[in-house]
This record gives C-alpha cells, sequence and structure tokens, in this order.
C-alpha cells in the first residue's frame, strides 16, 4: 500500500518511516534496550497506517501505539509522555532542536504568552498590570522538569489544567512550565514583592514537590479565579433555603469547586405545611434537583458537576436517601451523578452495639437534633425516644439499629454509597467549633468546616507529593525533612494567599472564606515511599512513617500559620477557637474519648516540642484549619505518584478518568523484578493474574510482602493507618477503603473499629469484582484454566488435533 | 448409529418436565454463571451521554461511518442471538442450573438490545439510515446468509435431539451463535466501539461496551462449557469428519468477517484499518479454536494490544468523572 500523509497545510507527502524512527529514538533517549523498543514501536505503527492519514492523525497514532505497550515495559509511558510533551513545545513554542534550545524558547515566548493571554482576557488584570518581573520569572522556568511527568501526567495537566482558548479548546497555550508558573503568579498577585513569591511557589510545584487542589491549578492567574475546591451547604427547612441551594450548587459547580450538601433538616414527608395546608414530599426530591443541577453544569468540561448529599441516620426519610445510588427504581428518587453520605452519631454506634433499638423522627418535631453533637446529642435524642414511647409525637419509626446498620453496610456494597462518616468525632474534635456545628463535610469526606443560612463553608487545598521529598545517600533512602519542613510552610503561605484572591459568586461562601481563611493542606504518595522503603503498608513501620510524616507535616503547617498571624494577623474568627484556647488537634483526642465514653483505641505518641507550639498558637492563627488528607485523584496523577495515603489498588490496573483509559503499571515492583532480573519471564503472569503477584512462583516472599494489592491488604491496616493521620489533622481524611469479602458480619466489625479508632469519615468502598470481561491480551491457555468448568475428561475437539 | 443410545440424566433433552429440579446441582458451572450473571445486572440509563454527544461532532465522516456499521450491526443481532436461544437452544437444554441461566443471558440480549436503542435515541442518528446502514452491501447479505442458514434449523419443529442427527444439528447451531457470532463477529464490534475512548472520545458509549463484554464473557463460557460437555457426553460426535465440519464452519465465519470489515473501514480512522480489524478478528478466532480444543488457524498477535488498559484489567475509577461499572447489585447476607 501507498501511504501518504496529509500534512496541516493540506499538501501531500509520502509516508517517511525514517522520520519517526529518529523521532523514537529521541523519545527513548537513555532507557534500555532502546533500539528493539524503537523497532516494536515502529513496526506496530505501520499496521494501523493508512492512506490520507493526517500528520495529526500520525503523531497521536505513534503515541497511542507507544502506549499500548506499557504492559510490557513501563518505559515506554516514558517514550509516550516524551512524544506528547514534544507535540505540545511544537505547537506553544514552535519547531526546536534540542534542549538548550527549548530552554531559550521558553524564556523568550513566556512573556509573550502572558501578554497574549492577557489581551485575549484569559488572565486576572494583575497579571499584566506591570507587577511582576516577566523576564526573571521567564528565566526560571526550567523545562527538564518536565521529564519528571509520566504520560498520564502530562494528558492530565494539558487535558484539564492548562490555559487554551476558549473559542478553540484544542488550542492550548501553555507547556506544563508555563502552567505552573501561571499558577505560582496566580498565587502571589497579593504580596509585596510578588515576583520573589512568583518564585518561592514555583520552585517546590515545577519539581512536583507539591500540587494545589485542581480548581487552583485550572483557575489561578485567570480571569476568573475561583481557586477554592470545597464548599459545604446547608439547605434549611423552607423553600427559599432549597432554591437557593439550588442556585449555589450551580455556581460552585459552574467555577469546577466540589459541592457538599446536607438536607438533614428539611421535615419529613408526610410533614404538614402549614402555609399551604398540605403535606411536604420530604427531602428526596428535593435531592434530586441537586443531582438535575450540577448534571446540567460541567465544570467547564475540565471537571465533572459533583457533589455529595449527607444525611443524618435519625431522619424518617433515611431508608429512601439510602436507595438514592440503587441502579433500578423510579428515577426521581434515584440520583445517578450525586454522591451519598450517612452522618452518624455516637448514640447510634452504641446502640448497634449494644443491640438496641433506633428510631426515627421528623425533623419538624425535632429541630434541635441536627444543632447538638457528643452527649448533648445523645440526652436530647434519648428526650424523643421517652416523648415517642409516651405517643407526644405526630410519628416516628422504631427499628432495630444494628438492622439498620447492616442496611447501610448492605447498600454501601452494592452501590459505593453511602459513604460512613462520623458527626461527633468531627465535631467533638473539631478546633473551630466557636462558629457552630458542622453538619456535614464535603465531596471528598475530607473537610469539617461549620456551616449554617449565612455561611458556606470553604476549604482551599494543596497536597504535598511525598515521594518528592526521597534523598538517597548511597544505597539508604530517607526523608528529606528539611525540604518537607520548607515545602509545608511554602504551600501553607500559597493557600492563605489563595483565601484572598479566590472569588466565589456565592455571599455566605465568600464570607465564611474571608472570616475563617480555612485551608486544608494534604499528602500524596504515602504508598510510593513505603515501596521504595521496603515496607509493607499493613506494618508497624508503615504506622510509624504515617504518625511521624503527619506530626511532622502538621507541625510545621500550625507553626507557619501562627507565624502568618503575627505577620498579617489572626483571621476574624480566631477567639474562642480552640487554638486560642490553648488546643492543638493532638489535644481533642482524650476529649473525644471522655465525651463519647468509650476509649479511641490509636497511640497517642508523640515526637516533637508541642509545648512551645502550643503557646504559640494561642496567641493567633492565620487560619481557622489547616490539615486535611484530600483524595488527589487527579493531582496525583500529574505527581506521577500514588494517590493521597492510598495502597496500590493492584499491581496492574486501568485507571478510567475524564481524560480517558489509561493502564498503571507500577514502576517500583517493575524496578523491583528487573534488578532480579524475572520481569521479561514473569509479565504475562502478572498481567493475566490482574497485578496480583502473591501466587507467582519466582518472586521472594520479602517483595510480595510489599506489593499486596489493595484487596490482600487487612482492611484494619486502611483504618490504623488513617488512625494514625487523623491524630494530628485537624479536619479529615478520605479514607479509601477496599474489600475483597462480602461478608456483611464482617463489614459491620471493620466500620465499627473505624469509628473506635477515631476516624472522623472514610470515602468509597471499593468491593474486589468476581468477574469481568474476556482478557483478550492474554494467552488464551491462561484464560482457559478459568473459563473450562466441566471437568470432562475430553477436551472439546481436542481429539482432532492434526499436525 | 442404530446402537446410539441417548445419555441418562445428560445436559440435553427436551420433556416438559424434565430438569425442573435445581437440586442435586449436576452442572456446578452452570449455577456459577447464573449467580454471577444476576449480580452482574445493570442498566443503559445508568451512564449519561451527554459529553459523548458533544464528541460526535468531532468525528470525522469515515469514523461516524464506522460507528454507526457498528450499531446497525450489534442492535438487531443481539435480538436474533435472543430467538436463537429462545427456539433453539432453551428447548433442548434440561438441567435446572441450565436453564436459570440461559433465562437471565435472555434478558441480557434484551438489554443489549435496548442499550443500542439508548444510544441509537440519544445520538443524531437518521433512524432509518442506521437500519440501512451497510444494507445493500454484499458483505453483510452474506453474513446475514450465514446467519440464516445455520439459525434457521433451530426452528425446526422436527428437530429430535434425542438422535444423533438432531445433537449435530443442535451443535451446529450453538457453535453459530455461540462462538461466531457472539466470540468472533461482535468482538470486532466491541473492539472499534472501545478504540474511541483510546482518544478519549466516547467514554460513556465505552462504559456501556465494558458491560456488555462483561455478559458477553459469561454468555461465551457458558456456550464453551455447555458445548464441551455435549462432545464429553455423547462420545459419538467424537468424529474427525464432525470435527472438520465444524472448524469449516468457524473459518467461513472469518472470511465473511473480513469482507465485511473493508466495508466498515473502507478508508481507515486514526489507529483502526481493515487489516488491523481482520487480524484482530483472525486472532479472536484463533482463540475460540483453542477453547474448543482445536489447534489454532491463523497464530497471529492481537494487533490491539491496547485493550490491555480497555479490558482486561481491575479498574479503579474516579467516581466522581466516570460511572463506576464494576459494581455487583446481590449484596450477601
Amino acid at each position: 500500500m501507498n501511504i501518504t500523509v496529509v500534512k496541516r497545510d493540506g499538501t501531500r507527502e509520502p509516508f517517511d518511516a525514517n522520520k519517526i524512527n529518529l523521532a523514537l529514538m529521541k523519545a527513548s533517549e537513555g532507557l534500555p534496550d532502546q533500539i528493539s523498543k524503537v523497532v516494536e514501536v515502529a513496526t506496530q505503527l505501520q499496521l494501523t497506517l493508512f492512506d490520507g492519514i493526517t500528520s495529526q492523525q500520525l503523531d497521536e497514532a505513534v503515541i497511542q501505539t507507544a502506549l499500548q505497550n506499557v504492559k510490557d515495559d513501563p518505559d515506554y509511558d516514558k517514550i509516550a509522555a516524551r512524544l506528547l510533551l514534544k507535540n505540545i513545545y511544537k505547537s506553544v513554542l514552535g519547531d526546536y532542536d534540542n534542549a538548550a534550545d527549548l530552554k531559550k524558547l521558553h524564556v523568550k515566548k513566556f512573556p509573550q504568552f502572558i501578554a497574549k493571554a492577557g489581551k485575549l482576557g484569559l488572565l486576572d488584570k494583575r497579571m499584566t498590570d506591570g507587577r511582576f518581573d516577566l523576564k526573571r520569572l521567564a528565566e526560571a522556568l526550567d523545562p527538564t522538569r518536565d521529564d519528571l511527568l509520566n504520560y498520564i501526567g502530562v494528558m492530565t495537566n494539558r487535558g484539564r489544567h492548562s490555559l487554551r482558548l476558549q473559542s478553540d479548546t484544542a488550542n492550548h497555550l501553555e507547556t506544563p512550565q508555563f502552567t505552573h508558573m501561571r499558577i505560582a503568579m496566580g498565587l502571589a498577585l497579593n504580596e509585596d514583592d510578588p515576583t520573589t513569591a512568583a518564585l518561592t511557589f514555583y520552585e517546590p510545584m515545577s519539581q512536583l514537590k507539591y500540587l494545589p487542589g485542581s480548581s487552583t491549578r485550572v483557575n489561578a492567574g485567570g480571569a476568573f479565579p475561583q481557586l477554592s475546591n470545597c464548599f459545604l451547604l446547608e439547605v434549611q427547612d423552607d423553600m427559599e433555603s432549597i432554591a437557593k441551594g439550588v442556585r449555589d450548587a450551580m455556581w460552585i459547580a459552574k467555577g469546577t469547586g466540589g459541592i457538599g450538601m446536607t438536607m438533614s433538616k428539611l421535615r419529613a414527608s408526610g410533614s404538614p405545611v402549614k402555609t399551604t395546608n398540605t403535606e411536604s414530599t420530604g427531602p428526596i426530591p428535593f435531592m434530586k434537583m441537586i443531582d438535575t443541577a450540577i448534571f446540567a453544569v460541567s465544570r467547564k468540561g475540565l471537571k465533572m458537576g459533583a457533589a455529595a448529599m449527607y444525611m443524618e441516620n435519625w431522619h424518617l426519610n433515611f431508608p429512601e436517601f439510602l436507595d438514592l445510588k440503587q441502579n433500578s427504581g423510579d428515577p426521581y428518587m434515584r440520583t445517578r451523578i450525586m454522591n451519598t453520605a450517612v452522618y452518624i452519631s455516637d448514640e447510634f454506634m452504641k446502640r448497634v452495639e449494644k443491640d438496641q433499638d433506633w428510631y426515627l423522627f421528623d425533623p419538624a418535631e425535632c429541630p434541635e437534633l441536627t444543632e447538638l453533637y457528643g452527649s448533648k446529642f445523645s440526652s436530647m435524642y434519648q428526650k424523643m425516644v421517652a416523648k415517642a414511647e409516651a405517643g407526644e409525637l405526630r410519628t416516628f419509626k422504631k427499628i432495630s439499629a444494628r438492622e439498620q446498620f447492616r442496611q447501610i453496610l448492605i447498600t454501601l456494597q452494592a452501590t459505593s454509597h453511602p459513604w460512613l462518616t462520623w458527626k461527633d468525632t468531627i465535631n467533638t474534635r473539631a478546633l473551630n467549633n466557636n462558629t457552630g456545628t458542622i453538619h456535614c463535610s464535603n465531596l471528598c469526606t475530607e473537610i469539617t468546616l461549620p456551616q449554617d443560612k449565612d455561611n458556606t463553608a470553604v476549604c482551599n487545598l494543596a497536597s504535598i507529593n511525598l515521594a518528592g521529598h526521597i534523598i538517597q545517600t548511597g544505597n539508604t533512602l530517607a526523608i528529606d525533612w528539611d525540604q518537607l519542613a520548607h515545602t509545608a510552610k511554602t504551600a501553607i503561605r500559597h493557600l492563605d494567599n489563595l483565601c484572598d484572591i479566590t472569588k466565589v459568586p456565592v455571599p455566605e461562601a465568600m464570607k465564611s472564606n474571608l472570616d475563617n481563611r480555612a485551608v486544608g493542606l494534604g499528602v500524596m504518595g504515602f504508598t510510593d515511599v513505603l515501596e521504595q522503603f521496603g515496607y509493607s503498608y499493613e506494618s508497624e513501620e508503615s504506622y510509624d512513617l504515617m504518625d511521624q510524616l503527619m506530626e511532622f507535616i502538621s507541625y510545621h503547617a500550625i507553626d507557619e500559620s501562627a507565624d502568618l498571624a503575627a505577620e498579617r494577623g489572626s483571621y476574624p474568627n480566631f477567639k474562642g477557637s480552640g487554638w486560642n484556647k490553648g488546643l492543638l488537634p493532638i489535644d481533642t483526642v482524650d476529649a473525644l474519648a471522655a465525651d463519647r465514653n468509650v476509649k479511641v483505641n490509636i497511640s497517642r505518641k508523640a515526637r516533637l516540642d508541642w509545648d512551645k507550639l502550643r503557646t504559640k498558637a494561642k496567641k493567633g492563627m492565620r487560619n481557622a484549619t489547616l490539615m486535611a488528607i484530600a483524595p488527589t485523584a487527579n493531582i496525583g496523577l500529574v505527581a506521577g505518584t500514588t494517590p493521597g495515603i492510598d495502597p496500590q489498588f493492584a499491581q496492574i490496573f486501568s485507571r478510567n478518568t475524564l481524560t480517558g483509559k489509561f493502564l498503571a503499571v507500577n514502576p517500583n515492583l517493575v524496578r523491583e523484578l528487573k534488578r532480579l532480573d524475572v520481569w521479561e519471564d514473569l509479565k504475562e503472569e502478572i498481567f493475566a493474574s490482574q497485578g496480583d503477584i502473591q501466587g507467582i512462583e519466582g518472586i521472594p516472599d520479602s517483595i510480595k510482602a510489599v506489593y499486596k494489592t489493595s484487596f490482600q491488604l487487612s482492611p484494619y491496616a486502611f483504618i490504623e493507618v488513617a488512625g494514625r493521620a487523623q491524630k494530628w489533622v485537624d479536619q479529615a481524611i478520605s479514607r479509601n477503603m477496599y474489600l475483597e469479602s462480602r461478608d456483611i458480619d464482617e463489614y459491620e466489625k471493620i466500620y465499627m473499629e473505624a469509628w473506635k479508632r477515631g476516624l472522623k469519615t472514610t470515602y468509597y468502598l471499593h468491593v474486589k469484582p468476581r468477574h469481568q470481561s474476556e482478557q483478550t491480551t492474554v494467552s488464551v491457555e491462561k484464560i482457559a484454566e478459568k473459563k473450562i468448568r466441566t471437568g470432562g475428561a475430553t477436551r472439546g475437539f481436542g481429539f482432532a488435533k492434526r499436525a | 448409529m442404530s446402537d446410539y443410545q441417548h445419555p441418562k440424566n445428560g445436559i440435553l433433552g427436551s420433556g416438559l418436565r424434565d430438569g425442573l429440579s435445581l437440586h442435586p446441582v449436576r452442572y456446578q458451572w452452570a449455577y456459577d454463571l447464573y449467580n454471577q450473571a444476576v449480580a452482574n445486572t445493570w442498566f443503559p440509563n445508568e451512564i449519561q451521554l451527554g459529553q459523548d454527544l458533544a464528541d460526535f461532532d468531532k468525528l470525522s465522516d469515515e469514523e461516524k461511518h464506522a460507528l454507526k456499521t457498528v450499531i446497525s450491526y450489534l442492535n438487531p443481532n443481539e435480538l436474533l442471538i435472543n430467538k436463537s436461544l429462545a427456539f433453539g437452544i432453551y428447548p433442548y437444554v434440561n438441567a435446572a442450573e441450565a436453564q436459570i441461566y440461559l433465562s437471565k443471558q435472555m434478558w441480557e440480549e434484551a438489554n443489549h438490545f435496548m442499550t443500542f436503542e439508548y444510544i441509537i435515541e440519544t445520538f443524531p442518528f437518521d433512524r432509518k439510515d442506521i437500519y440501512a446502514a451497510g444494507f445493500g452491501k454484499k458483505s453483510l447479505a452474506d453474513k446475514a446468509d450465514f446467519q440464516n442458514k445455520h439459525l434457521e434449523v433451530m426452528l425446526d419443529p422436527h428437530l429430535d435431539i434425542y438422535t444423533l442427527e438432531g445433537k449435530k444439528q443442535f451443535v451446529r447451531s450453538l457453535v453459530a451463535y455461540n462462538i461466531v457470532l457472539e466470540g468472533i463477529w461482535f468482538y470486532s464490534g466491541f473492539m472499534v466501539g472501545m478504540s474511541f475512548r483510546q482518544r478519549n472520545l466516547l467514554r460513556n458509549v465505552g462504559s456501556l461496551l465494558d458491560w456488555i463484554t462483561r455478559d458477553e464473557n459469561l454468555h461465551l463460557t457458558f456456550g464453551i462449557n455447555l458445548l464441551l460437555t455435549i462432545l464429553d457426553e455423547n462420545p459419538e460426535l467424537q468424529t474427525q469428519e464432525f470435527a472438520d465440519e465444524i472448524r469449516a464452519l468457524i473459518l467461513q465465519a472469518v472470511e465473511l468477517e473480513k469482507a465485511y470489515n473493508e466495508d466498515m473501514l473502507p478508508n481507515g480512522i486514526l489507529g483502526l484499518n481493515a487489516d488491523y480489524v481482520n487480524q484482530y478478528v483472525m486472532h479472536m478466532t484463533d482463540r475460540r479454536l483453542q477453547e474448543l480444543g482445536f489447534e489454532p488457524e491463523y497464530n497471529v498477535a492481537n494487533p490491539a494490544k491496547w485493550m490491555a488498559a480497555a479490558n482486561d484489567t481491575l479498574e479503579l475509577v474516579n467516581f466522581f468523572e466516570s460511572t463506576n461499572t464494576s459494581y455487583e447489585v446481590n449484596s450477601t447476607k
């Protein structure tokens, strides 16, 4: 076949295999077996060509072809990433020959890019008003840092974070380093020396030592600086407030913020409505409205509209709430997009343990319950129970607490919802409880801030990449503590700046944001570090490391916020806060145990001089909250590390994201197996077993212990890791759970234990699927072992085999 | 053949009152497959296609043509499979565990049919156009002829499953519907459909195809186990002549599919051309041959290595971005 390529200008040229080979050589520089890799990709590429392919399609085909080999060697990911980067450089900066050229082009084009984007109205006016020394910033750009990115990182940055033309969203204006610098500038706008501050932020960000949340990455420095990530709203029991809730949800979704919302206050279905002398339909149909609203607003196509609806489980309509995520039933009583979470009291957990009754009420008859928490909630609840039994209530329902708990867990297994979160642990441990009750958490269950009809809570996030803080001396790896302290402090300063820069078209959110200046610094890459250190996720070393890391980061975050308070003043609601009373996150663990009268089963060990910090924080804090461990599902991809504190899902698995479906092969494991010279022999078997190495001969037990899949780890390890971190985290943690078991008795024990060890929240539950599609890229013999189950004497037409 | 004896308590039989008792379970594999099938229950409207609609505008004419061809083929044929099951398979299966599985499979075929309806109704397709897509083309007519030839015998009211000839007829039908249609022809359509997702297009259609292929894997597993069981229980079927006939039937289907692929992708689209799909079909055919105990015919590699990410591994979903398609609905206890 004669293949011609159609160029951008419409002219045709014959396909030139040599050109492709050269590009592949360049993209695979420094990788082992370079030639064989180039030949492999080039040969496979031939298969996909056709006459009349455009040069753009050809570029994409080369990348896709490289990428489909990741299963055999993660090095192909590097090749694909470099090829994609090259395309981005070419389209944003123009042609270049070598690394020195590329650096020069970055320096030359950056000021032009800022000017152009400013003229197009894409930037905040302050980006172009002369306050920045663009030349100095441009000179700091270091494109060699792009080599830290893997393919999914480049894709995620290009597909979501980088600035593009409004009229032509395929037309990107930024290279990855431009993106980092634009964000750094966007967070330094209001500093006295904005250029120096921007450089301070650019340095660690461009080295992927920490990254801000996605909303910040998308909007920083932009014309619409909605930089905040999380919003928490409480809907009141009146039509006006419900309508406002829908309105606010739409605005927040538009600005790419995630929404946590509660409708626990809404009267139950059947409850009288005075104004019309009719009955209320209850909260469920209104929840459906929120679901529809966020579906309609798709966060600029960069993120999908997303919300989590919270409900307390004593609400009369809780059983219908549980069904919101079922896949069949009345579509008006199902929420396809919105997530659900249950907000659980200590009273309930105790009643489950004692196998006692549980009462469901109409909030119209007990408006106090949503406002109270801890022991005060318990006494009010018990009063309501007495009233119910005395026949003083219009309506109530009595069920077994244990039965409801099981029902929650059964629904969780089938639909991954509702997530379990604990109201009293959240509120009792809060240092910001001088400003009211925390009625719900957020979209990712890591934010715990109060909200009411005048305040919509806002949180601003960033996450430290722990794997970016490893130093090697000789053969030993260790945490680079000095760098970690520096990164934590830089991130807190950046987050504090963000509070003044972010804009949200919801006045109640702006108010709460400035009154509290709440921020959440988290981590990612925990498992990546464990693997590099050779620790198992479910080991004492792992728990201790988590404990130590979070203590350290928390210490420096609080210290920096206290310093900022001295420099810039305390946050307006500081007076009367826990900080102000001399409390630190660790101090609230015992307070929780005392209030609920149930032990918090977690070590209280501390290593740093907290007394000193306690005195300092008492004098003033710049931020109402400082820590929260987000899931980092997106920025974890940019950083190229394991998300949040999650374990390795499997050693090989696929990621289904908004930017596409990608194969992930654990590079740490492959490195180990290559070192032992067994990767080539075992890779097919590891793939066929879906990234589970435990049953594979030829892999040492020491490696097997470190590289378990998420479904093979003890669920109590997930709880312990989160429990240790939660000691030091003043907000909460997105704690994903992974279970192979489908036994609800076990679920009961696991989630009961999570509450006992002081977890504030849990997040998604991943249950291991028992069955999947045919693995068409795995040899048929491997599959047949699983598929053919007749146990028959003959194997089909095997008798008819011919030479 | 006069000494032929129908095996007692075999998996084949047609008595109205036979096979009404589940216990003792004779074919554990069928029972396991039923339970898994129930757990896999899903509905197309769980997936929203809004984003895919926007993607559709971005497709080139060739890409749109390929997509329409795939859908116009799969949509009616899901229902054809259902008919085959109803008339040609179900009546002759004599074990409660296999019957309940087939009942669930039939619902799944209906659900797949409705899934393609859902796509057709959502996308700006001209319905007539879709149903006409490919029709009039010889390649599709030849495929239809093949189907009719092998499936029409299922409607034969005189088929006697207790005779050797009746069993041969049954096996031919089973191979035609299960191995050829579901196991080879459908897979090329799925692969083409999923290839769009590799370029981050039609992701949600891709999610629907994830579900469908998850079901298809069970259908094939059931069909292959059924076939192997029949061969096992009826040694008289194990002749070189019959084996050659079945092998030839499968290989004939491959030739028909190749011609069809040329019509689906006359010019090629990004990442795919007719040769590529043909190689995939040959590779899949080798898999099916091997599963039935035959030697492979073509010995070609799977060109679609990217299916590793699309289909072969556990999937971690960003829940707030994609619908999780790996959940199961029957919580225990």
